[in-house]
């Protein structure tokens, strides 16, 4: 077909041109900082990594030592925070998708999660800090897990709901129409088409609380001891790392380079297990 | 009306007179000679009376009477959107998950009214099994698929529920196909295997009626070919409703059939004397693919 205006013509082609190019340098410049934020932690952070790093205490200024406290409490606060959260996220997002579905309560339920994954995770740890921290009268490890635990249940809400709402309806009918209860049609039927989508969503859990600093330093405090007591302050990789960085100490900085680095890893991890799995619900 | 009981004593030794059409849906079509309806008597598994149905203040079905007679296939046609699945999702009340729908009227089986609230749902679909338009297998093995509804009513040793699950997919043409691979996920099968296997699933369960709602729209030729001779087998047990949108399907597998139209039931009468003289004009026009 001839071209029948050439002009028209060329200047979309201009636009396209331009657009493209606009688009194109904007995620290289987003990409760009990503490279640069990894670049620094590996350059900095494989330097500092050791053995050392996972079988000794943090160390006082000016001596040697690793992360072993902070890596233990960490762990044990993700753990807790992952074992009260997800029962509670899973059992709201399946009253959301499934017994409430059209009720006005299961409206506001939605709204109201929405609005706690978004909140800033410092007044989440406020909100531990004067319902749990001040009536028992001092930090603990448990307070942090409970803070931790607050963050994961809109997360896990809001995948489990959306997992189950990909369920097609007809698979329900159809087991709805065998004489199914609904309980067990939720246990067996959409739980199972929803697994990989509900994981997914617990791993993104995770991931979101390993990283997070604020509402643990209201709560769970620091240790620079070894604990493993949940009722008395815990020390953890992200305060840590806030610490140590702060300071003007080299072999603490060091520290908190490494510390840095074992959190992307385990986040990156993470992630790529959850994408994993997501991957093998849809190939099936 | 109030009795619909139809009773054919002559078991097939002859014509007991051309089919005799009355005006409306509450006509009692009385089977011609030489149709294989004349085979034994004729009873009322399934009686709807006088149903109406609502989605929301939307009235979608309207005054509805019609039999499904035991041992009998029941062709369910029109135009999209005049009402038959509605129909078919009352029989099992499947709609019963959706707030927002409503049936009124009297819907019987075997005498019973299963719109009456004290109904218990789940023994009644349990009776009343449903087959949908897109193959459902659960996200689970072809042996857990048929099992599962199996353990739901019912205490089986192992070796009598592996003789159950295979009788069903016997049932359903499937067995030969899927033996060697019974611990193989159900969503691995064809779309035309998914559905046999859905229909197997449903028959392991035993019901009474089984409703399927356009079973072979999402299958190829050669599957829905196996379908058709699956329901012509499995209505020597069973009550069967079936809708389609495919003519052809409606008057291979049917005996009787029910042409719908924006919510109304126009005509109901054996399937040889729908497909050869239709009484009312609207069923003749949609027919012979006029509209629709």
């Amino acid at each position: 077909m001839a071209i029948k205006n050439p002009n028209l013509y060329r200047s979309r082609r201009a636009v396209n041109a331009t657009v493209m190019a606009m688009s194109v340098g904007a995620t290289v410049i987003g990409l760009g900082w990503l490279v640069l934020v990894l670049g620094a932690l590996l350059w900095n952070g494989f330097g500092s990594l050791s053995l050392q790093v996972f079988t000794e205490m943090t160390p006082p200024p000016g001596s040697a030592g690793g992360l072993l406290n902070p890596i233990v409490g960490s762990l044990m606060m993700s753990i807790v925070a992952i074992a009260v959260g997800t029962p509670v996220g899973i059992l709201a997002g399946t009253y959301m998708a499934e017994y409430g579905r059209y009720s006005y309560l299961a409206s506001v339920v939605r709204f109201i999660n929405d609005i706690l994954l978004s909140a800033p995770s410092i007044v989440i740890g406020l909100f531990i800090y004067e319902v749990v921290v001040r009536p028992l009268g001092h930090f603990s490890g448990l307070a942090g897990a409970l803070a931790l635990a607050v963050l994961v249940v809109p997360v896990v809400v809001r995948t489990t709901e959306d997992m189950l709402l990909t369920v097609p309806k007809e698979l329900r009918e159809a087991a709805t129409s065998l004489g199914m209860p609904r309980s067990h049609v939720i246990a067996h039927v959409s739980y199972r088409a929803a697994r990989a989508g509900i994981v997914t969503g617990v791993l993104l859990a995770v991931a979101r609380i390993s990283g997070e600093t604020a509402p643990l330093l209201f709560t769970a405090l620091n240790n620079q001891f070894f604990s493993t007591d949940m009722n008395a302050p815990l020390a953890s990789l992200p305060v840590v790392i806030f610490q140590f960085a702060m300071s003007p100490y080299a072999d603490w900085q060091k520290l908190a380079w490494a510390g840095a680095l074992i959190i992307t890893f385990a986040v990156l991890a993470l992630s790529i297990s959850a994408r994993a799995l997501s991957a093998a619900r849809r190939a099936q | 009306m109030t009795s619909m009981d139809v009773s054919v004593g002559n078991g097939g030794t002859g014509a007991n007179g051309n089919g005799v059409h009355g005006n409306g849906p509450h006509s009692v079509p009385t089977p011609i000679a030489g149709n294989r309806v004349l085979e034994g008597d004729l009873d009322e598994k399934v009686a709807v009376r006088g149903v109406n149905f609502y989605y929301g203040d939307n009235k979608a079905l309207k005054d509805i009477t019609v039999p499904l007679y035991d041992r009998r296939v029941t062709a369910f046609i029109g135009p999209s959107g005049c009402g038959k699945s509605t129909l078919l999702r009352i029989l099992n009340r499947i709609y019963d998950l959706y707030p927002n729908q409503r049936a009124e009227g009297e819907v019987l089986l075997d005498g019973d009214n299963i719109l009456s609230p004290s109904q218990d749902i789940n023994l009644l679909r349990a009776r009343i099994g449903m087959v949908f338009q897109k193959p459902t297998p659960f996200p689970m093995s072809i042996y857990e698929n048929i099992a599962f509804g199996i353990r739901l009513y019912e205490r089986l040793s192992k070796s009598d529920l592996d003789g159950r699950v295979e009788t069903a997919l016997r049932r359903a043409a499937l067995w030969n196909e899927v033996k060697d691979k019974m611990h193989a996920n159900g969503l691995s099968l064809s779309g035309g295997q998914q559905q046999r296997l859905c229909i197997a699933r449903t028959v392991a369960v035993r019901p009474d009626v089984i409703l399927l709602d356009e079973p072979c729209s999402a299958l190829d030729p050669i599957s829905t070919a196996k379908i058709e001779e699956l329901i012509d087998e499995l209505k020597t047990e069973y009550t069967i409703a079936i809708v389609t949108h495919n003519m052809q399907q409606a008057a291979r597998v049917s005996d009787f059939t029910a042409f719908m139209y924006l919510g109304e039931m126009v005509e109901f009468d054996t399937t040889s004397k729908m497909f050869t003289s239709p009484v009312d004009k609207r069923t003749q026009d949609y027919i012979t693919g006029r509209f629709g």
